[in-house]
């Protein structure tokens, strides 16, 4: 019952805006307003740009309850960002159908059921030596550069970029044009039009890709899904947009940032040189401690019901905050620590529930691979720039760092 | 201990084959879970209880 008090307290206070500014001088720690209003309730009143009053989501256990509750729905109807994300003024009405991450089951499942075999434990570890060869080859360019050079740019970019092209079979001479839009989508510095531009033209490259997969189906995804589904050109097209998507951003920051807070732990990060055994604990402990999806995921509530005694309205729009859940003392012994031995497998970075990340083997294959190999080929890494000259995406979905000088 | 499994409710995302492998396997056609072993042994409770815990669409439970 204490529960119920509390909420109602908390209610009566003037809702929040969705906090950015992540804390002077801690590019790692959340906005500290996330502690406050956990500290206060795990789920408080959230003020959505546009006026709107939902819910914010700020401790493990509710995050992930409402993640695993279809009744706080994906559908695009009534959901807003909590905050005004470059791009996402871009309209969402010309999206092909396909988008899973926008739907609720059963059509939801239709989808996953039809992708999931392609992302299964065992099809991951066979990637493994390509992912190997992938990052061998951008470290090869990186040491002829002698540095320094933005590892961003040279490495935790063009990597996942160059395993997706492959999941994808786009042809190695499409490669640096697919790449080339990708990387205008995802700028901080791109216009509107510009994003247009790009996804008008990454489209015909995707719509051609499909057709190429059609007549002469290779091993890839698209032409396995041409050849086992029925799925629709557009379908298709809907579902390699939902890979670049969620694929791309993500795993790169992940490798920029995690190698930031790696060089800036360096206790641990002898340790870790010292025992790769440790590797595996080190790329989880990364993904919970830097949570770098910031931004959502949010839903929208269906139906009016009772949600941990709380009264949810038909409407409400409700956003879980990755960084404040895994930063939860409830879940996380001393949270704000960075502990590669903290074996803390229970984070929600790559979310929960029927929308939880697919991809999550194949990017802690990526991480492993690209840290380790980062790593191993430069045992003298470290910044080549003041700390204070990096720059965060603090607006951005995906949080991570501008770019990160490095040498060697 | 006994498992059993609600298949419907899965999605797929396979952290129970990483945490319990030999337990449950996934579908090579689709992905859901398929449970090997609904009675393993008390050395495997650990590992079949956060499995439990982790599954995202809460597919697995224990008696
Ligand atoms: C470290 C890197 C990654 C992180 C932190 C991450 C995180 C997430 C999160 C939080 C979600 C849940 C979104 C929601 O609930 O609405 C998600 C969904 C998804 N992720 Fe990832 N992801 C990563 C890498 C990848 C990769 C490499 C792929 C595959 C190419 C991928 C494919 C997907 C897909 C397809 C979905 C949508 C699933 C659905 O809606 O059913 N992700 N990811
Ligand atoms: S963890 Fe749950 S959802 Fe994932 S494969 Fe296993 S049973 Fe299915």
């Amino acid at each position: 019952m204490t529960q119920t008090t509390q909420s109602q307290e908390s209610e009566n206070r003037l809702p929040r805006p969705f906090p950015t500014a992540r804390p002077s001088g801690c590019p790692f720690d959340p906005p500290a307003p996330f502690a406050e209003a956990r500290a206060e309730c795990p789920v408080t009143p959230l003020r959505y740009p546009d006026g709107h009053i939902g819910r914010l989501v700020t401790g493990l256990a509710s995050g992930r309850a409402v993640l695993g509750d279809t009744r706080f729905s994906s559908l695009p109807a009534g959901k807003r960002s909590p905050v005004m994300t470059p791009g996402s003024e871009l309209s969402t009405d010309a999206l092909p159908t396909g988008m899973f991450v926008n739907m609720d089951p059963p059509e939801h499942t239709r989808y996953r059921r039809l992708l999931s075999k392609h992302f299964t434990i065992r099809r991951v570890r066979e990637l493994r030596p390509r992912v190997q060869e992938m990052a061998d080859r951008l470290l090869d360019a990186m040491e002829r550069d002698c540095g320094p050079v933005d590892l961003v740019e040279a490495f935790a970019k063009p990597l996942p970029t160059l395993v997706t092209s492959e999941l994808l079979g786009l042809p190695e001479e499409d490669r640096a044009e697919f790449r080339r839009h990708v990387d205008v989508l995802f700028s901080l510095s791109s216009s509107g039009e510009e994003m247009r531009q790009s996804m008008t033209l990454l489209g015909g490259m995707l719509h051609a890709l499909i057709g190429a997969a059609r007549e002469d189906p290779g091993p890839d995804i698209l032409g396995r899904l041409t050849v086992e589904t029925d799925l629709s050109d557009e379908e298709l097209l809907g579902i390699t947009i939902v890979l670049l998507i969620a694929g791309l951003e993500t795993t790169t920051h992940m490798l920029a940032l995690g190698t930031y807070a790696l060089l800036s732990h360096p206790e641990q990060l002898a340790e870790l040189r010292a025992d790769w055994s440790l590797l595996d604990g080190a790329v989880e402990e990364l993904l919970r401690y830097l949570s770098v999806v910031q931004i959502g995921p949010v839903r929208v509530a269906a139906e009016d019901f009772e949600f941990e005694g709380r009264s949810i309205r038909t409407g409400e729009v409700v956003t879980v905050s990755l960084p404040a859940a895994n930063r939860d003392p409830l879940g996380f012994e001393n949270p704000d620590v960075f502990d590669i031995r903290r074996g803390a497998t229970r984070h929600l970075a790559f979310g929960s529930g029927p929308h939880q990340c697919m991809g999550h083997h194949l990017a802690r294959l990526e991480l492993a691979v690209g840290y380790e190999s980062l790593l191993r080929r430069f045992p003298r890494l470290e910044l080549a720039v003041p700390a204070e000259e990096i720059g965060t995406r603090e607006m951005m979905v995906t949080y991570g760092v501008l770019a990160l000088p490095v040498r060697w | 201990m006994r498992i059993e499994i609600d298949r419907d409710l899965c999605c797929g995302a396979g952290t129970c084959v990483l945490l319990a492998p030999g337990v449950f396997d996934q579908d090579d056609e689709d992905g859901t879970v398929i449970l090997l072993d609904a009675t393993p042994g008390a050395g495997r409770r650990a590992a079949v209880e956060e499995a439990a815990e982790r599954c995202p669409t809460a597919v697995i439970s224990i008696t």
